[in-house]
């Protein structure tokens, strides 16, 4: 839930929850809106505006707490008439490694109605398959980055007790 | 991380906090009790719900789905 912001996607520039419960089963399910930002110059921009050169995803997880499980299902809502990217995630605890996590990508994609319409996919897959070992990269970022802060935090309420119980020594004799 | 509607960013942050806190000591632990976010979830839905009409984003009654929904066909 906290994997945006993160170095490796600097061009994902809003989150928005759309929708969020708890099925029967006791899953969590949500329902995501992602904004993205590509690196188109400043120039380009500002003769055709922000609204234009911003993509949507909607994107679709569910989080097992009993199997430890998380699978995300993500597709683009723009420029659905060139193309559309169906992108799956699934996160599970590794078979044999409990303290490793598994997880599989894989992700569907078709451009529409273009002649390199081949040489576009084989494109738009390269940069998925990069894509897929920076999430990983931004995934391992973001748990380094809660550890850090969890650290500090017992490390800053540790000081905190140490001198409570010697102030609390020192009144007492 | 921004909301998609600016005005609705610190509404968000607000249900954020909440869920985060929610979803790391509640749910995550196996245990059933609901979240406590609900007015704070409304609040920034009336945004985000406003802002996604206002800039025209072609989510197609997403916002609808329930747990049985599949994704919904674009049309192309």
């Amino acid at each position: 839930m906290q994997k945006y912001p993160n170095p490796m996607n600097p061009s994902v520039v809003g989150v928005d929850v759309l929708d969020r419960h708890i099925d029967p089963s006791g899953k969590l399910h949500s329902h995501r809106l992602l904004s993205t930002e590509w690196g188109i110059p400043s120039i380009v921009k500002s003769l055709i505006g922000t609204c234009r050169t911003r993509t949507y995803v909607q994107e679709h997880s569910v989080v097992d707490p009993v199997k430890k499980t998380m699978e995300l299902k993500s597709s683009n809502i723009s420029f659905t008439n060139l193309v559309s990217v169906d992108e799956r995630l699934v996160y599970k605890p590794h078979p044999h490694e409990p303290h490793k996590t598994i997880l599989t990508q894989e992700a569907i994609i078709s451009v529409k109605g273009v002649s390199l319409s081949s040489y576009l996919e084989g494109l738009m897959a390269n940069t998925i398959s990069s894509n897929a070992n920076k999430g990983r990269e931004a995934l391992e970022w973001v748990i380094n980055k809660l550890n850090a802060e969890i650290e500090e935090f017992t490390a800053s309420a540790r000081g905190t007790m140490r001198n409570s119980m010697a102030a609390a020594a020192f009144v007492e004799k | 991380m921004n909301s998609v509607g600016e005005a609705c960013t610190e509404l968000k942050r607000e249900y954020d906090q909440c869920f985060n806190r929610w979803f790391a000591e509640t749910f995550l632990k196996g245990e059933r009790a609901a979240d406590p976010c609900g007015q704070l979830f409304r609040r920034y839905q009336l945004c985000v719900q406003k802002a996604i009409k206002e800039k025209d984003i072609p989510i197609e009654g997403l916002e609808f789905m329930g747990p049985s929904k599949g994704k919904t066909e674009n049309s192309s």
